[in-house]
């Protein structure tokens, strides 16, 4: 009794708390089991958005650091390099700066720099890692995007640190600095590594449209312009197939990159562990997959899955945001998958969408286990490309999904574009939200900041709340044409409702992308709090 | 500003391969094959000529973008200009009444198809919104070396 009348009175005080009375509606006061105390040590942190620093035009733009924080709110050291659609700003010192953490793992990070400072909007899902956005918005700049940061293990900085075998996945601009240039390009591959040397390496390209891949070598070292940086913060250079980078070790399972030398590439290579199969027979598994990038519409993602018994793949279901354009695929056919010999965890898979039978879906992956994998698209129609888009593939696991797991406190990003308007003038533009929702009984609460770049200001602390929708066993495993659906509505001066198509890795994964509004790109990732 | 002489020799360079009219006749009474027409190729680019009836930078038309409605000797045509962003970047406006000349060619869009614009031409001032591969161009793309220097001063 005691407890329900605690219930009711904090009940009470949240609902007063909802109604400020000026238009706007703020978020109840958080809870749970986050403080200042959650995000203590050494981060590595990247986003990948666009940037306005008044003069020119919003820029694409890429970020990667390391920053330091001292679980009381404070940014002690840290560093960033930064990748502004080709032009490069390296090493570039945070000297201190600050964080909150509300109770519910949502609050903010600034970096002070040099002369101005970069602000961040921050969900943990863990004392070691967490979502963010890029909210900068000051005299400066502007600067938004969405990324992660996770917590570094110092006892890796060092060449050696960089060792065995890795996939990777960089997407972004390629150096083609000519107009109408850069262009869209997709990086991936897998190398291994030992003492400074890149060995075995193997890529898949798509520039611009035009398919390559091959094998390279490459090398790992200290930056000699900033030497202590290794150690200090696990940062060093690195020539990848031709094209330099800076990178950041995680630890030994992870390191980011960015490229430095034309181009904007940017993106993790994870540690390939012994568990990725030799041979097709051996993979049992379904897979979700999403992938993101460009098409001769704008920008498009796809999220789907399907079960593999070997090379046979069954159950194909996929859907595709192509700039507005929702594409359903419910039935396929010639649905297969192959391994390559020669590379270990490289392989492909391929389906036909009946209704697009001259251009069947292609895809390369590279698994760093017999779980997860990223993966670029290789469709192509007359000789060409479809898209320029890469993405992430993971086995569908603890599954069936219902309200009994699908439940608890979860991190919630998306990026993408919308159509905005700002200062009159509506446009697309880059659209980027990170918050925090308890799902209950499907229900979704919680509150979230979006930054929709046109605006030039990010808006914090929407409330948010929805609901998610299951079909069936919540796998779309069973042949069944029925999507799993999620409803989120943003509420501040004003009320945004997106609707999505979910696609659950696990109870406590989920990749999403809006299926309705013609108006709105997006996708994203749900991730249990932990 | 971008130099609109490499953008306008790339227009030269296409050559008239079709009669307007006999573009704006395939728009309407002779769809293209769709499924033929997942990538962008520069082969079966056209020109399209025409008067602006409307500009919207954010229309309700797919995909999402800028479109302009284009009146042609037979009829009109929606056009897809792709980010209005790269418009305003080059100072490039259009208006109701404006002449224009577009270089593009239909692309598929699920089972349906739209206009793609790669070259927007009024006057002598032209714009790219489409690379040769038919991806939509940034305002990156638009950036002098001056522009791209001042880059580096982004945090």
């Amino acid at each position: 009794m005691k407890r329900l009348l605690f219930a009711f009175s904090v009940a009470a005080v949240l609902w007063s708390a909802a109604c400020s009375g000026n238009g706007t509606v703020n978020p109840p006061p958080p809870v749970g089991k986050y403080s200042v105390a959650s995000l203590n040590g050494q981060y590595a942190f990247a986003t990948n958005g666009e940037s306005f620093s008044g003069g020119v035009n919003a820029t694409p733009l890429a970020r990667v650091g390391s920053f330091t924080a001292d679980g009381t709110g404070k940014i002690l050291t840290g560093v960033e390099d930064v990748n502004a659609a080709g032009t490069t700003s390296l090493a570039l010192p945070i000297t201190g700066g600050s964080y909150t953490v509300n109770a519910d793992g949502r609050g903010t990070l600034t970096l002070q720099l040099a002369q101005t400072s970069i602000d961040f909007g921050i969900t943990l899902t863990s004392t070691n890692d967490g979502l963010m956005i890029d909210e900068t918005s000051n005299a400066n700049q502007s600067s938004t995007g969405s990324g992660n940061f996770t917590k570094q293990n110092a006892g890796s900085f060092q060449v050696s640190g960089i060792s065995g075998p890795y996939v990777f996945d960089f997407p972004g601009l390629d150096g083609d600095q000519t107009f109408p240039c850069p262009c869209p390009e997709s990086f991936v591959g897998r190398f291994d590594a030992s003492n400074g040397t890149i060995s075995s390496g193997f890529f898949d390209d798509n520039d611009n449209a035009n398919f390559s891949s091959g094998p390279f070598t490459g090398t790992i070292a200290q930056d000699p312009l900033q030497v202590a940086t290794l150690t200090s913060f696990g940062r060093g250079i690195a020539l990848i197939a031709g094209q330099d980078y800076v990178f950041y070790i995680v630890d030994a399972t992870r390191v980011r990159f960015i490229s430095t030398n034309g181009g904007m590439l940017s993106g993790d290579a994870v540690a390939q562990n012994n568990t990725v199969p030799t041979n097709v027979s051996s993979i049992n598994s379904s897979f979700v997959f999403i992938v993101a990038g460009s098409s001769g519409s704008g920008g498009i993602t796809r999220i789907g899955r399907f079960t593999a018994n070997g090379a046979t793949v069954t159950n194909v279901l996929e859907d595709t945001n192509d700039n507005g354009k929702f594409i359903k695929t419910d039935t396929t056919t010639a649905a297969s998958l192959s391994l390559d010999a020669a590379n270990p965890g490289r392989g492909t898979f391929t389906f036909t969408d009946p209704n697009f039978p001259n251009a069947p879906s292609t895809f390369v992956f590279y698994l760093n286990s017999s779980t997860q994998g990223i993966i670029q698209e290789q469709t192509a129609n007359n000789n060409g490309a479809v898209d320029v888009a890469d993405g992430t593939l993971a086995a569908q696991t603890g599954g069936p999904f219902a309200s009994s797991n699908i439940t608890g406190t979860y991190a919630i990003n998306w990026s993408g574009l919308s159509l905005q308007n700002g200062g009159g003038f509506s446009v697309q533009d880059e659209e980027d939200l990170v918050g925090q929702v308890t799902v209950s009984s499907l229900n979704l609460t919680g509150a979230a900041d979006i930054f929709q770049f046109q605006s030039g200001v990010p808006v914090f602390d929407l409330v948010t709340s929805g609901s998610i929708s299951i079909a069936g066993d919540g796998t779309s495993s069973t042949g069944s044409s029925s999507r799993n659906t999620m409803t989120v509505k943003l509420v501040k001066s004003n009320t945004t409702t997106v609707n999505f198509v979910v696609y659950f890795v696990n109870p406590q994964l989920a990749f999403f992308m809006n299926n309705q509004d013609p108006n709105r790109t997006v996708a994203g990732i749900l991730q249990t709090q932990q | 500003m971008i130099s609109t002489k490499v953008i306008r020799s790339g227009i030269m360079a296409l050559g008239i391969v079709l009669s307007v009219s006999s573009l704006a006749q395939s728009q309407q009474t002779s769809q293209p094959d769709v499924q033929q027409l997942r990538s962008y190729s520069m082969s079966r680019e056209v020109f399209l000529l025409g008067t602006v009836v409307k500009f919207d930078s954010a229309s309700v038309t797919l995909p999402m973008g800028a479109h302009v409605v284009l009146q042609t000797a037979s009829g009109q045509v929606d056009v897809h200009l792709g980010n209005a962003k790269v418009l305003q970047a080059a100072h490039f406006t259009l208006n109701p009444g404006d002449s224009v000349r577009i270089a593009g060619e239909p692309l598929a869009l699920g089972d349906s198809t739209y206009f793609a614009a790669r070259i927007v031409q009024k006057g002598t001032q032209a714009v790219a919104v489409r690379n040769t591969k038919g991806f939509l161009t940034t305002p990156a793309s638009l950036m002098t070396r001056e522009q791209k220097e001042a880059l580096r001063g982004v945090r």
